[in-house]
């Protein structure tokens, strides 16, 4: 029995979006939604890991640590306090391609979350210390251990990258960075890198929920408005590729881990291209959910793999072919050899076996159902509407990615699947140490 | 020009509501329901009193085998036709075990809730448990607890439930089982324990665009084959307190962090302290501003993060903080993380403190409460604690209400500093002195 496929979207955006530009570059998005009281603030800054030059590894990172402790006109710690004694909730996170800071409020605290930015983005090297820099490192140190060496695989990512991008290349480094950079630097170098980077004409204010466009344009000239354009804000290294990789990478680590392991990568398209949005179904259709092609043949048909531990997914990044990563995770008694061999036999089949029109709908209603379930908050809205001002210059161009994944053809995904060959993989295996290694 | 100096003032505040809540009777089965006018997607959750301290002794973690069981096919479409029929509507089912309850629930857009609530139903009332799937899951659990168990924090979690409630008892032993009791469940406590308490109807949760979805409709499906009354609840198991701290070495040979895990027996989630409870914990280490964060984090730099918090139950309840901290600074975080709990006890919360843990738990009812799922998951606690509809409304209002000499009595009366029990998961060989020199109570070697 098949299923009816799920209605097709005409828009994946659904709301009012409205934009200004201040006279300093910033760019400002409103997105009103009266459903609930609550409004979401979101930042992106153009930049990423993928600015920072050799030696400065982590910079980027460390940096979104250093915006919460303090400027000029917000004492140290008084960031976190304001915003949680509002009711409000907040973050940031960084990656190769931008750093990102946002809160969720009730709405009558928009003002607030304005205010804290905008002096964290005018006001932050006058109140950076060398205290704050020596305990904020020690953070980012303990972020390493916790999240990267001291889980088994947990340096897989970082593994993947050196292997995937060449030295030298923007993405080759992972954002996590150097401890020994991190060392290295001095406080004039941190206060240098804000005032090359955190400019308002390299940000992206977005504000969506229980509020109107013209008073969030107000509120952005009066807090934002004073802050001075930079100019000559240098670009990042160009991460042209001449394309896929031509000779295939292997490497293996040996380790304390559970039970064997295998990652198969690939350079794809940038994130935001006709290639990459092929890519993207060809993922879900190859590796999400429990009818997908690799869980069907190898969790529950062969039962070479755990189920818990197989899939495939590309990573969002959109300055340079983002990767595509497919992975598996031996069940007891399996060797790696055998497990490599059927995650490529099944890779393979991408471009060999045609995908069926089930298989199409499959894949499509569970990418519709993620898509709605990121636009279903505020801040989720918030976050895409940022993305895509800062990564195509037009937030109104986020309604397209849903309607453009729903017109990918079992065509589309042969073509991609047939890029996919072995002579361009990077392939990374964790055996366990000891007697079954 | 320049920056604005001064901090601005809030505008005026949007009254606070939950979303209407609907209750009706259908095919002998309740559903509680609500109303997200204008929302394209919904979620709906079928909640049955089937929790994890159903299960027999020695075999904990046949409840999270017979969850993943439920996907391996129904008595009328195999496990492939299965996953493409519910997967085609890009619903996903999310199944979870707790103390108190089993739940099987989706979210997706709201045009397809009616027919993935009844693939949701065929699996959980009618699902195949073919004996050698069965085997095959249940191997496959007890191979991805032991995944989970290679990582650090499982094994001190283990070690401080077994002090604190008896390694005998259910509530002693870990909630999803460990990878040994797992790999003794049978199929046949599967297919029991799916006879006995998976096919009582429970109640359907509904949340999502109620002038789209048919509710009837809903409730004949979830319902279907469903027969049996309530089950009685049983009372809260009260507090005990330890006599002396104690601290349990757990060893992870090679380990760069200390995995910090303490913690003491508190009341059941429907004790009349709630409120004053929570707001004690989130000033001692539930906010980012919170006290431990400041101390350990902000000041010491000895971790990425430390929280407190009180996880309380239908039957139970406990006082626990974790962290993960450098190895080499065990024994000071450990000092001054037993320190600020004895100083909250002793002397309470500031007005100043106070403030910001009131308002942002009343904030975060807004914040937190956007989507469907969580509005099902927000039901999901009327249900299990029998709270009333208006309950969230008369919370935020208590939150904003609570004065500091209630949440300081709180604290006075339900932290304990001097019971705490310790576990420190990490490399033993290089902290075992130390930790010893610290004085912290008495060191016992953990063989969990």
């Amino acid at each position: 029995m098949s299923a009816q496929p799920a209605p097709v979207a005409e828009t994946g955006y659904p709301w009012p979006i409205e934009t200004a530009r201040l006279d300093n570059g910033l760019r400002v998005v409103v997105s009103e939604d009266r459903t609930a009281p609550v409004v979401a603030v979101n930042l992106w800054y153009d930049v990423g890991s993928r600015h920072e030059p050799a030696g400065q590894t982590g910079f980027a990172h460390l940096f979104e640590h250093l915006m919460f402790e303090g400027s000029q006109n917000v004492a140290k710690t008084e960031h976190m306090r304001y915003v949680q004694g509002a009711g409000g909730s907040l973050n940031a996170t960084t990656n190769p391609d931008r750093t990102n800071y946002f809160e969720t409020l009730p709405a009558e605290h928009l003002e607030l979350a304005l205010w804290l930015e905008a002096d964290r983005m005018g006001g932050l090297v006058p109140a950076l210390t060398q205290e704050t820099l020596d305990n904020q490192r020690e953070v980012v140190k303990n972020e390493r251990r916790q999240r990267y060496d001291n889980v088994p695989y947990g340096d897989a990512w970082l593994r993947m990258l050196e292997l995937l991008y060449p030295a030298g290349h923007p993405y080759h480094h992972a954002t996590i960075g150097s401890m020994e950079d991190l060392n290295a630097a001095g406080l004039e170098t941190f206060q240098a890198f804000h005032a090359k980077y955190y400019a308002p004409n390299n940000a992206v204010l977005t504000v969506a929920g229980d509020v109107t466009p013209g008073e969030v344009f107000a509120l952005a000239e009066k807090y934002f408005g004073a802050i001075e354009t930079v100019a000559n804000i240098p670009a990042a290294p160009s991460g042209h590729l001449p394309g896929p990789a031509t000779s295939p990478v292997s490497e293996t680590v040996t380790g304390t881990v559970p039970a064997p392991r295998v990652y198969l990568a690939h350079r794809t398209h940038p994130f935001g291209t006709a290639g990459y949005d092929a890519i993207t179904v060809l993922a879900t259709v190859l590796g999400s959910g429990r009818g997908s092609r690799l869980y069907q043949r190898l969790a529950d048909g062969a039962r070479i793999a755990q189920p818990d531990y197989i899939g495939s997914y590309g990573v969002d990044l959109a300055h340079a072919p983002a990767p595509l990563i497919i992975t598996a995770t031996a069940k007891d008694g399996v060797d790696i050899a055998t497990l490599t061999e059927g995650v490529a036999e099944v890779v393979a089949s991408m471009a060999t076996e045609p995908v069926t029109e089930a298989e199409l709908e499959r894949a499509k209603a569970l990418l519709t159902t993620a898509w709605w379930r990121q636009m279903s908050t505020v801040a989720g809205r918030a976050d895409t509407l940022s993305r895509y001002t800062t990564q195509f210059g037009d937030p109104a161009s986020a309604a397209y990615r849903l309607p453009q994944w729903q017109s990918v053809t079992s065509e589309d995904i042969a073509d991609a699947a047939r890029t996919l060959n072995p002579e361009s993989r990077v392939t990374l295996t964790y055996l366990p140490e000891g007697p079954e290694a | 020009m320049s920056l604005v100096a001064t901090r601005p003032e809030p505008g005026e505040a949007r009254p606070y509501a939950f979303p209407e809540i609907r209750r009706a009777s259908v095919a002998g089965g309740e559903i509680v329901a609500a109303h997200l006018p204008g929302h394209l997607l919904a979620s709906a959750s079928l909640l049955l009193d089937a929790g994890a301290a159903r299960e027999t002794a020695g075999r904990e973690g046949t409840a999270g085998v017979l969850a993943k069981c439920l996907e391996e096919g129904t008595t009328t479409r195999n496990s492939a036709a299965y996953a493409l029929a519910l997967e085609g509507l890009g619903a996903e089912l999310s199944t979870s075990v707790d103390w108190d309850s089993f739940r099987v629930g989706l979210s997706v857009p709201v045009g397809v809730l009616s027919r993935a609530v009844a693939l949701m139903a065929e699996a959980a009332r009618t699902p195949r448990l073919d004996p050698a799937d069965v085997e095959r899951v249940r191997d496959d659990e007890a191979t991805a607890l032991r995944m989970d168990w290679a990582q650090p924090g499982p094994r001190a979690d283990a070690a401080l439930r077994a002090d604190l409630f008896g390694a005998g008892e259910r509530y002693g032993r870990p909630l999803s089982g460990d990878p040994v009791s797992t790999a003794a469940v049978t199929v046949e406590d599967v297919t029991t324990f799916h006879e006995s308490w998976l096919k009582r109807p429970g109640v359907l949760l509904v949340a999502g665009d109620l002038d789209r979805l048919d509710l009837e409709e809903l409730g004949a499906a979830a319902f279907a084959g469903s027969g049996g009354d309530p089950l009685p609840v049983e009372g809260p198991l009260g507090v005990p307190v330890a006599g002396a701290r104690r601290l349990l070495l757990v060893d992870r040979p090679g380990s760069v962090q200390s995995t910090l895990r303490l913690g003491h027996r508190a009341p059941e989630r429907a004790h009349p302290d709630y409120v004053p409870i929570t707001l004690a914990a989130t000033v001692l280490g539930g906010a980012f501003t919170s006290r431990l964060n400041h101390l350990i984090r902000e000041v010491k730099g000895y971790t990425y993060g430390i929280r407190a918090d009180f996880a309380m139950t239908r039957r139970f309840g406990r006082f626990g903080v974790s962290s993960s901290v450098q190895t080499a600074v065990t024994a000071p975080a450990l000092t001054d993380t037993v320190g600020e709990i004895a100083r909250t006890q002793l002397d309470g919360v500031t007005e100043e403190e106070l403030s910001v843990a009131r308002t942002w738990r009343a904030g975060s009812l807004s914040v937190d409460m956007q989507t469907p799922g969580s509005i099902a998951g927000a039901l999901a606690t009327l249900v299990i604690h029998g709270l009333p509809d208006d309950y969230y409304p008369t919370l935020r209002k208590r939150l904003l209400e609570t004065t500091a000499e209630e949440v300081s009595a709180a604290a006075a009366q339900h932290l304990h500093p001097d019971a705490l029990t310790l576990v420190v998961e990490g490399d033993a060989a290089l902290i075992r002195d130390e930790l010893a020199a610290a004085k912290l109570g008495e060191i016992i070697t953990s063989e969990v």
